[in-house]
This record gives C-alpha cells, sequence and structure tokens, in this order.
C-alpha cells in the first residue's frame, strides 16, 4: 500500500499526542516543504524506507560485531 | 625557515626536533604566530590553547633522549576537533549550546597522541554538532576553501582540515559520521583517514551518532596518518606493505575493485575524467581493476539517514530541552527528521546496515581495495543548498557525502588524497576502501599510488607563498 503524503497536521498530532520534544511549527513546517537542502527531506526518507520494507532480511540482526578477520598478505 | 615549516609534514618535522634542529618551543611557538595571524580570517579554531601547548612542549624539550626517541610524533603541533575533549579547554561543539562545558579530561585519542609527542594547538572549528557536510558555522564563522575564498571549505571537520591546509597544525583530528574527515581533507588538498570502525577511541568525544561515528585524521601526506594511525599501538600496522608488487610495476598484483556503477553516475564532467584518468594511470602501473557491485549508495544513504538522526536525537535531547533557543535552525531541523522516524524504521536500517557490511566484505574476497571519486562535485559555493549534475538538483550534503557515507554504515576504513585540480582550481580526489582492520595495506597503496606524479598537485597559494 503506497502511504500517503506526509501532511503537517499529522505531525502536529504526533507532537500534540505522543511523547515527543516541543517541535516550533517552522520545523514542522521544514519537515513537509524542505528549504534548507542540506539532507534529504523526510518525505523523501520515508518514501524510501517504504520501497526498504519490502526487501526481505530474513533473520539478520540489527547489530553485528567487527570480525578481526586475518586475510592472507 | 621558519615560514618553510609550516608546510612541512607531520614526521619530518618530529624528526627535525628529535635532530636537534629546532626545538619544540621554537616550533610550537612558530605555529602559535602562524595562529595568531591568520585565525581571526580563518575561523580555523574557536578555542587557542597556547598555553597548555608551551608548556608540553617546555616539557618535552627537557625530556630524556630516550623519552624523545620513543615519541614518534615529537612537536607535532595538533589541531583537535572542537567535539573532542582537551582538558581545561572548552569543548563547545561548535555551538552555543555548550558555553559551559569545560572537560578535565583529555580524550582517549588526544592523550594518546600527546603521549607519542604531539601537542595540541587548539580546538578546531566545526559544523554545529558536526550535523553537516558545507562546515557552515553562524555562530564561530565559516571556513573558507584553502584553494578559493569564495567556496566552502565544508565540513563537518572544516577547522580541522583548514588549520593544516593553511599551515596553522601539522595534523588535525577529526570525526567521520558520514563523510566529515574526509570530505573537507580532499577538498583542501589534505589526505583523510576514517579507519575502521572503533579502532580509535570515541571516549571523551561528544556523539553524533553511536552508531556510524569515526575519530580520524587530517594530514599532509599519506605517512602522517599513518603515523598518527600508528600511535594506536599493536592496532594499527600502518606501514604494512600491499600485496608483493609484480616485477617493476609498483601496483603490480594489486585488484582494484571500481563501483560499477560509476557510468551512469551523475557527477561533475572534470571529475569523472580525472576519476578515469586515475583509473588508467594505476592499470599502468600494473593495478588489475575490475568493477564491482557496491551496495546502492542512495540506499546507504537512507539507512544512514535513518540510523544517524534518532541517534542524534536521543543524545541532544536533554539539551534540546534545556536549551533548545541555543541550537542553529539548519540543526533543529535535522534533529526534527530523527523524530518522526518510526523505531521500526531505525530497527531495519541497522538490519540494512549489517547487510551492506556482509555485502562489502564478500567483495573483498576477490579484490584488495576499491576506488571511488572522492566526491561527485567540487567544493561549493558559500550558501550552496544543492548540488546541479546533468540539470538534476541534489541536497549538498548528500552529493558531498555519496561516496564516503556507505563506509561509515559498514565500519570500512577509508582514506581520500587528492588526484588532480579542477579547471576551476579546486582539488578533486580519488576514495581508497581496505578490508576491516588492514589499514596498514589500505595505506601502502594509498601511498604508493600518492607517489605517482600524475597524482601530485600543487598546494593552495598560502603554501606557494610560504615558499617562495
Amino acid at each position: 500500500m503506497k502511504a500517503k503524503r506526509l501532511e503537517k497536521a499529522t505531525l502536529e498530532a504526533v507532537r500534540d499526542q505522543l511523547a515527543t520534544f516541543c517541535w516550533r511549527d517552522e520545523e514542522l513546517e521544514e519537515l513537509v516543504a524542505p528549504s534548507r537542502g542540506l539532507i534529504t527531506p523526510l518525505q523523501t526518507l520515508l518514501d524510501d524506507l517504504e520501497r526498504l520494507r519490502r526487501v526481505d532480511l530474513g533473520s539478520l540482526p540489527p547489530e553485528e560485531p567487527l570480525g578481526r578477520r586475518k586475510s592472507a598478505p | 625557515m621558519t615560514e618553510r615549516i609550516l608546510f612541512e609534514p607531520a614526521t619530518a618535522l618530529a624528526e627535525r626536533v628529535r635532530a636537534g634542529e629546532l626545538s619544540c618551543v621554537e616550533l610550537i611557538s612558530c605555529f602559535l604566530r602562524r595562529i595568531e595571524a591568520l585565525n581571526r580570517s580563518s575561523h580555523a579554531f574557536i578555542t587557542v590553547t597556547a598555553e597548555r601547548a608551551l608548556r608540553e612542549a617546555r616539557a618535552w624539550d627537557q625530556a630524556s633522549v630516550e623519552a624523545k626517541a620513543s615519541a614518534p610524533l615529537l612537536g607535532v603541533p595538533l589541531a583537535v576537533k572542537d567535539l573532542i575533549d582537551v582538558a581545561g579547554a572548552p569543548t563547545t561543539g561548535g555551538s552555543r549550546v555548550l558555553f559551559d562545558n569545560l572537560p578535565a579530561e583529555d580524550a582517549e585519542t588526544v592523550a594518546v597522541l600527546a603521549r607519542s609527542g604531539a601537542i595540541t594547538v587548539g580546538k578546531a572549528n566545526l559544523h554545529e554538532f558536526a550535523y553537516g557536510t558545507t562546515g557552515e558555522n553562524a555562530h564561530f564563522g565559516t571556513c573558507a576553501n584553502a584553494y578559493d575564498t569564495t567556496r566552502l571549505a565544508c565540513g563537518s571537520s572544516s577547522g580541522s582540515a583548514i588549520a593544516v591546509a593553511l599551515g596553522l597544525a601539522a595534523a588535525a583530528l577529526g570525526t567521520d559520521t558520514g563523510g566529515s574527515v574526509r570530505v573537507p581533507a580532499v577538498m583542501n588538498g589534505l589526505v583523510g583517514i576514517k579507519p575502521t570502525y572503533g579502532l580509535v577511541p570515541s571516549t571523551g568525544v561528544l556523539p553524533f551518532s553511536w552508531t556510524l561515528d569515526h575519530v580520524g585524521f587530517i594530514t599532509r601526506t599519506i605517512g602522517d596518518g599513518a603515523a598518527l594511525l600508528a600511535a594506536f599501538s599493536g592496532r594499527a600496522p600502518a606501514t604494512t606493505e600491499p600485496r608483493a608488487a609484480n616485477g617493476s610495476r609498483p601496483l603490480g598484483g594489486i585488484r582494484l575493485g571500481v563501483p560499477a556503477t560509476l557510468s551512469t553516475d551523475r557527477m561533475d564532467h572534470a571529475v569523472r575524467a580525472a576519476f578515469e584518468h586515475a583509473l588508467r594511470q594505476e592499470a599502468q602501473c600494473g593495478a588489475a581493476i575490475e568493477e564491482v557491485a557496491l551496495p546502492d549508495l542512495a540506499i546507504a544513504r537512507t539507512v544512514s539517514l535513518t540510523i544517524q538522526m534518532p541517534e542524534a536525537l536521543s543524545f541532544h535531547g536533554g539539551y534540546l530541552e534545556r536549551r533548545g533557543e541555543l541550537y542553529g535552525p539548519d540543526l533543529r531541523a535535522g534533529l526534527a527528521v530523527g523524530q518522526f522516524l518510526l523505531a521500526e524504521h531505525y530497527l531495519r536500517a541497522k538490519r540494512l546496515a549489517v547487510r551492506m557490511r556482509r555485502d562489502v566484505d564478500r567483495l573483498f574476497e576477490r579484490i584488495d581495495a576499491i576506488l571511488t571519486p572522492a566526491t561527485p562535485i567540487v567544493a561549493p559555493e558559500f550558501g550552496a543548498a544543492h548540488a546541479f549534475l546533468d540539470g538534476v538538483e541534489e541536497p549538498i550534503g548528500n552529493a558531498l557525502t555519496r561516496y564516503t557515507s556507505l563506509l561509515n554504515v559498514t565500519g570500512h576504513p577509508a582514506v581520500v588524497l587528492p588526484s588532480a585540480l579542477h579547471p576551476l582550481g579546486l582539488p578533486m580526489g580519488v576514495q581508497i576502501v581496505g578490508r576491516h582492520f588492514e589499514e596498514g595495506r589500505m595505506l601502502a597503496l594509498a601511498r604508493l599510488i600518492a607517489e605517482e606524479p600524475a597524482f601530485r598537485i600543487p598546494p593552495p597559494s598560502c603554501d606557494r607563498g610560504a615558499e617562495s
């Protein structure tokens, strides 16, 4: 199912109803209509994550120590 | 001579001191005079630790011959990113938020380098709390590029790079969460090393993302980077030779993997030409070049952001509550991204990171190193929010870290070095990626590449002026 486009009202509801920080209106506005450009906009990130939801990760854990592998010189 | 030594490799300076050509006090005083002259205009340092530096220099001058002989970085003036604790100097994180943060102890990394003889001369400027790769800082000033003052030094370790590029320090410590050591290093014609995740300790370093943060080095030469890495004794065999050379060709027998997607990646045309030229050079030197399927770099970017922004928010949450008005607006907006991702998003990204690490590990079963452009663009102009490549707009931070961010996700070591000058007079570079904990082999290969005449770029004009 394709998620609907994120709206500021959704973010306001999350801010007001869940345990979040007191984000200012202009910060929520920036999330739905970004102007700063530094990083991927939230909507794009969510779209990417929606695509990645379909990737089968099996039983892969979220953490795995780096192996100190000995390899041939 | 005093002007000339400002631009000598750190290892050469240490050798001069050990040989008695100059004292630690003379060396440090020379750099402090340079800082006094240029810091206001360059914004390289937020805090200059002159008193401590001279005290340590005097102590080293009075140390025994044996102690000096066992200090490979004897007298080396070191810039420390102001995210990393230096006892007695404020750690601001490049922010107004930590105006009262005065650490009593050195970060472990600083302490290790100090025991090797390095002397901290100042706390280097950065993008606020290492959030962005442009290095812009509204409060402490934005560092201009060493090659063109209308362009950004880039970051987030902007001051660390500029300190070395302008001869205010001989080496620098930075942190790298998506490219924050490598990008400013190469954009200013320097070497940037991001070691294997966890190899260089992060105790005493303000975190941005526990999963992705790496402490790294910015130096003038590969040899200097190897010397800094070697200070973390026994954990980084920094001078290991790569696979035995075949015949007289320096890269004979080396297998270099190149991302198969490069031919269709959007990038500056001169950057592409320079990279293709570099590949031809490597092949002529005997390297076997083969295309490899790297994990998707756009997905790596998504994974990186989905991990780092909630982690950054988690660290900054307390300060955000108490001192939220002191944060810059770009960082506040970034932290808000971390708020509205879901817990399952974060865990999915962490699991994808594990898969990407395994995928890159598998590539190393048949190649010795991966070679990529360091960045697809050159240093942007002040105020640039987007890069435009082949008519397509891309957030500037994403463009700058396109080839670097994956290695923070997988934890593999990477080094960048300049490879050519763009027609605009700006440095371009390549990135070499090695196996986990095989920095020695990676740096030895980088050294071979850096020694090729085609890879030598002229220093910035400040350096040329000092040499004339």
